[in-house]
């Protein structure tokens, strides 16, 4: 017992030993922060806002972006991309690429947690968190100064009021595209519905129709390419408009009001799950999605499966990847019925935070900018130099020279400069153009929860989700015999407690906002 | 009699590790055959024993542009390897001969000192911290194995096989006068050989597998070991299968290519599986005359 | 317990701990680079254990963040039946894994022994390596490719002899039989090269005796080989009871993918932490139960650390 004593009294005193020198950086970090933050930098927006180059004092931008770094992106990023970014705002800029796993977490949270000066991008769930812990800069005092002017033009208001908390900014949207009724329609492959002599499909009825025709035909291919199927069959099932907050909780659009449903609890989600049943049990949904969801992806990339749920790039954004396996692939949307309007989160793709440490957020703004001012400076972000990167025939279509990808364009994809290559039809891009026309902005856009009251409920809830609710909600088990069990378990989570946290801040928010 | 009994025995062994081997193999060789098959071909009829629809396709697509990078990369790890394989194995067996040496009244501790960690840690972000701000780790060659010098495993485990040596070696030597260092370079080094053989190898893996160091540490593509590039590659593509990316809508899903596993598998196993046995003479030999010259 | 817990405050002592100091000097220098390694790895970022019990925010860093008590455990405790199956489970696994594993390393080493052809040995001794470098996700893709219930090997195989088709990812127990085969292929090689080191060592002088005593192999093996192995059996368990409570994430996400209807099994603790608190953003949810991870192996490994020591003294850890 003498030595594990001893044991131990080491360990605490080399614990006392780092608490002295790791307070000391603590704080010198917090210091930092708050000497350089933005309280302090209003007054320096002015001089930087007349955005000549020449009159901002060098400054260095780290950016982080997720994915594969190609060899040409790393080329430009030295060169031209650096060029141009001194030019316009006097700074060194540099790219820095990490795993995807890395997103919203991982060494990016380590990264934040450590002071480092970078930004990167988030989502309203990872915003949220960050924010609470302190870790994003409040980039508000420049959005309405000059830095950030064109991209006010170019990219949706809406968009900015979804990444602010308590009236501040803390995320500056990227992209503006048409993306409403994200996965609300089912896109089939048009080319097997032809072969079946169909030519669209506007019912459930249809759907199974097309799937029992082409299995017939091609007994190897699976039906539904995912295990999520609520928005896509929700005109089947309800006549309310749902749209989904999370796994647990939706709104009905349709009805003007401030009430939150919780979706498992409905009869709506009942009909739903016993659709899914039927299709797993008819093998729509193959066995193997209860295991391997990945590899639904998988087929349906390798042109194995029928159907999918879409989104308005879609058809264009997965063709090229089915086309290197059936090159007479064709894809398009369709929705099971058209009563409804449909919905819109706001048209970002996603938003750039800068770190809470960073001396100069507002170069960032500026940076951030850059990337939206123009068609020139979009062109070259995303698709490179032109005739050496890609080329333009006369109608403006794009012809890519390389497969490396630049600036990820699906991030900043904006409807006012990009641009389609060649296979994409006339006919194809005014239908996406007018994609948005009929759509309604969620009346929830811009509400961000915060989750600190139910952190706890909130995470057991999730543990129900992903053992209970799933294989019901996919129809690997039948509702009748698991959903009481289900429901239980949930309940016994704390969901009431979560979910009436969530209707409170709700309900407060909506009433400010409309009130 | 008793030679017959023996030789029926034998054979029976001998076949025992043979079957036990293949299963071992069995899988290695789906992989090969799966890195050379068409990724549509290997969806629709599964693994086998030769490749489905022969293709370097896959192989193609992964070095593509890559070629340098991927050679560096192995360049990187050999190096990282090599240095802390050497390094850890002196600071692992000098302890190791610390927590066995009898009659030291603080073995103990420090046997506890060392178990203790590998039982306790302070997570990442401390970790993290004192790396990058502290030591200055990022971005260095030494980040890529220092983190790593005492596995306290195979510590023990050095700890076990010194146990094993006679006693009385150590005591004549120090009736002849000799000191610990002497003791520990001179005689348990060199009678320590197997376990010097077993830990070497399983810290030249530890190095050779390792992803974290330089996922957390490096951001100079530089310093990417090959592993670490395996492992970027697969979680992109894990991460874009597994539907977290819906979050951030639009991101184009990147086929999830079961051949790909399959090649990193290949690229990373087959070199130090096929090398090593060849090398470990070498290096372990290196180790014992570095240290009774030193 | 013995000469070495000697009383250290003892009068007379200073001057035999300055002479002792002389003639272990060269053992505090020995230990001296393990020790370095130990508290800038290991030690200092330790202080990161105070985050379990606060609630981190930037500006406050690790040290002045506010004190969160034991809120970082509830979400985990609260739910007592999802933390008892979760502990029961990988506890289980756990437990499956050691018994099988030992047994496999050390026949594997026992037969290792036993032959002596060299290229043999050293062919088998490679190959079984192998798997160790197979990652998890990879064994999974193969298994899947063996078990999926419209393409997979084995359903063909039942299909071609009359019988029914199984959906395999629907049994959680017979998930468990699996995952203790994996385990015992990806890490009997392995063990059993520790094992065999051990063996290696042995002075060959003894089996000669014996022999010439008319012991035959059997009694060779069950009377020296296996003594031999005891006490390097007594310490890679109490290593691996010291990790009694820890799982294996990438190992059940790359054999079960994580199948809902299998968690019934296989829903380790830190199964259930990824899904719930990781999943949901909520990682200082997920170091407490690291902590409670190793407290309670921390726990079982003083029991049992005595109970060597009760054995044979020089087989306990510490």
């Amino acid at each position: 017992m003498n030595k594990t004593r001893a044991g131990i009294s080491l360990a605490l005193a080399a614990m006392t030993l780092l608490s002295a020198c790791g307070n000391g950086g603590g704080n010198n970090d917090g210091g930092e922060a708050k000497g350089s933050g933005p309280a302090s930098s209003p007054a320096a927006s002015g001089a930087a806002g007349e955005n000549a180059g020449g009159k901002l004092k060098p400054e260095k931008l780290k950016i982080v972006l997720y994915g594969d770094e190609s060899n040409r992106m790393k080329e430009l990023a030295k060169t031209e991309f650096n060029d141009i970014v001194k030019k316009e705002i006097n700074a060194e800029i540099e790219f820095q690429f990490l795993p995807w796993t890395e997103y919203g977490g991982g060494k990016t949270d380590l990264m934040l947690s450590t002071g480092e000066d970078f930004a990167t991008y988030t989502d309203t769930n990872y915003m949220v968190k960050s924010v609470a812990k302190g870790l994003y800069a409040d980039l508000t005092p420049y959005m309405d100064g000059p830095a950030a002017a064109d991209m006010k033009k170019t990219v949706d208001d809406n968009s900015f009021k979804a990444f602010q908390l308590n009236g501040k900014q803390y995320a500056v949207p990227v992209g503006n595209k048409p993306n409403s009724g994200e996965f609300y329609s089912a896109l089939v492959r048009q080319d097997l519905l032809e072969e079946a002599g169909m030519q669209s499909v506007s019912s459930l009825a249809e759907l199974e129709q097309f799937y029992d025709k082409v299995h017939a035909a091609h007994p190897e291919l699976i039906g539904f390419a995912g295990t999520d199927a609520r928005r896509m069959l929700m005109y089947e099932y309800t006549d309310k408009n749902l749209y989904w907050q999370n796994d647990f909780l939706a709104v009905d659009e349709s009805a003007k009001d401030d009430k939150i449903i919780s979706w498992f609890e409905t009869p709506e989600f009942k009909a739903y799950a016993q659709i899914m049943r039927d299709w797993y049990k008819k093998d729509i949904i193959p066995k193997y999605a209860a295991t391997n969801t990945p590899q639904l992806t998988s087929d349906w990339n390798s042109g194995k499966a029928m159907f999918w749920s879409g989104t308005a790039a879609r058809p264009f954004e997965g063709a090229a990847a089915i086309s290197q396996a059936v090159p007479t692939a064709k894809l398009e949307n369709d929705f099971l019925s058209r009563d409804l309007p449909k919905i819109s989160r706001g048209t970002y793709s996603t938003a750039w935070f800068v770190s809470a440490n960073s001396p100069d957020p507002e170069r960032y703004v500026l940076f951030f900018n850059l990337l939206q001012k123009n068609q020139e400076l979009y062109d070259l972000f995303a698709y490179g130099i032109k005739d050496k990167d890609y080329t333009l025939d006369e109608n403006g279509r794009l012809a890519r020279l390389t497969t490396d990808s630049l600036v990820p364009d699906w991030l900043l994809m904006n409807k006012n400069f990009m641009r389609f290559d060649k296979t994409v039809s006339e006919d194809f891009i005014q239908k996406y153009k007018a994609w948005d026309d009929d759509a309604i902005i969620s009346k929830t856009a811009g509400f961000n929860f915060d989750n600190a009251p139910v952190k706890n409920e909130e995470t057991k809830i999730n543990g129900v989700f992903s053992e209970f609710l799933v294989p019901i909600a996919s129809g690997f088990v039948d509702y009748d015999a698991y959903f009481p069990k289900a429901l239980d378990k949930l309940k016994a989570a704390g969901f009431d407690k979560y979910m009436a946290e969530y209707q409170k801040q709700f309900s407060a928010w909506y009433a400010a906002k409309n009130g | 009699m008793a030679i017959r009994e023996n030789k029926t025995l034998i054979v029976l062994f001998y076949i025992g590790i043979s079957l036990f081997a293949l299963v071992c193999l069995v899988p290695f060789a789906l992989a090969v055959a799966g890195s050379l098959s068409t990724e549509s071909k290997l969806a629709a009829e599964g693994y086998s024993f030769l490749p489905r629809g022969f293709t370097f396709d896959t192989y193609r697509f992964m070095f593509g542009s890559k070629a340098e990078q991927i050679v560096h990369g192995y360049l990187i790890s050999v190096v990282a390897t090599a240095l802390g394989t050497a390094c850890s194995v002196l600071v692992t067996t000098a302890y190791a001969y610390v927590i066995t040496a009898k009659g030291f009244r603080f073995r103990n501790h420090f046997a506890f000192l060392a178990y203790f960690t590998m039982l306790f840690s302070g997570g990442t972000l401390p970790w993290y911290i004192l790396c990058t701000k502290y030591y200055h780790l990022d971005d260095t060659l030494a980040g890529l194995f220092l983190p790593y010098l005492l596995n306290v495993f195979l510590m023990y485990l050095q700890a076990n096989y010194f146990k094993s040596i006679p006693h009385e070696i150590v005591e004549s030597a120090q009736m002849d006068g000799a000191g610990h260092m002497l003791v520990f370079f001179r005689i348990m080094l060199p009678l320590g050989q197997v376990g010097l053989v077993t830990i070497s190898l399983f810290y030249a893996l530890q190095f050779w597998n390792d992803f974290y160091l330089p996922l957390m540490l490096v951001s100079d593509e530089k310093l990417f070991t090959i592993q670490y590039m395996m492992y970027y590659m697969m979680s992109n593509i894990q991460y874009l299968a597994s539907g977290n990316s819906a979050q951030i809508s639009g991101v184009t899903v990147a086929p999830p290519l079961e051949t790909a596993k399959m090649a990193m598998t290949c690229l990373t196993v087959l070199p130090i599986a096929i090398l090593y046995p060849f090398l470990q003479r070498y290096f372990v030999r290196g180790i014992i005359v570095g240290s009774v010259k030193g | 317990m013995t000469d070495e817990a000697m009383p250290l405050a003892a009068a007379p002592g200073r001057k035999r701990r300055f002479a002792a100091l002389r003639k272990d000097g060269s053992l505090f220098l020995l230990a001296l680079p393990g020790v370095i390694a130990l508290v800038l790895f290991a030690y200092l970022p330790m202080s990161g254990l105070i985050l379990v019990f606060k609630n981190y925010n930037y500006n406050g860093g690790i040290f002045g963040s506010p004190w969160a008590g034991f809120d970082n455990f509830d979400f985990f405790f609260s739910s007592m039946d999802s933390a008892i199956r979760a502990t029961r489970n990988t506890v289980m696994l756990n437990v499956l894994y050691m018994l099988t594993g030992t047994f496999f390393s050390v026949t594997i080493a026992i037969v290792l022994n036993e032959l002596r052809s060299k290229w043999f040995l050293k062919a088998a001794q490679s190959i079984m390596f192998f798997p160790y470098f197979i990652s998890w996700i990879v064994i999974g893709a193969i298994l899947f490719s063996l078990l999926d219930f419209d393409k997979g090997l084995l359903n063909k195989l039942l299909l071609a002899v009359g019988l029914t088709p199984v959906d395999w990812y629907s049994h959680p127990w017979l998930f468990v039989v699996i995952l203790v085969v994996s385990h015992i292929w990806k890490s009997a090689g392995y063990g059993a090269i520790i094992y065999y080191a051990v063996l290696q060592g042995i002075d060959s002088s003894y089996y000669e005796a014996a022999r010439i005593d008319g012991a035959s192999r059997m009694q060779l093996i069950t009377r020296i080989t296996l003594p031999m192995l005891i006490p390097s059996i007594i310490l890679l368990t109490l290593l691996g009871i010291g990790g009694m409570l820890k799982g294996d994430l990438s190992m059940i996400m790359g054999v079960t993918f994580l199948n809902p209807l299998l968690l019934p099994t296989t829903d380790i603790i830190d199964v259930y932490v990824y899904r719930t608190a990781i999943r949901s953003g909520e990682f200082g949810f997920a170091s407490a139960i690291t902590l409670y991870q190793s407290v309670f192996g921390f726990l079982l490994v003083l029991i049992a650390n005595k109970l060597a020591g009760w054995y044979d003294k020089d087989s306990k850890l510490f």
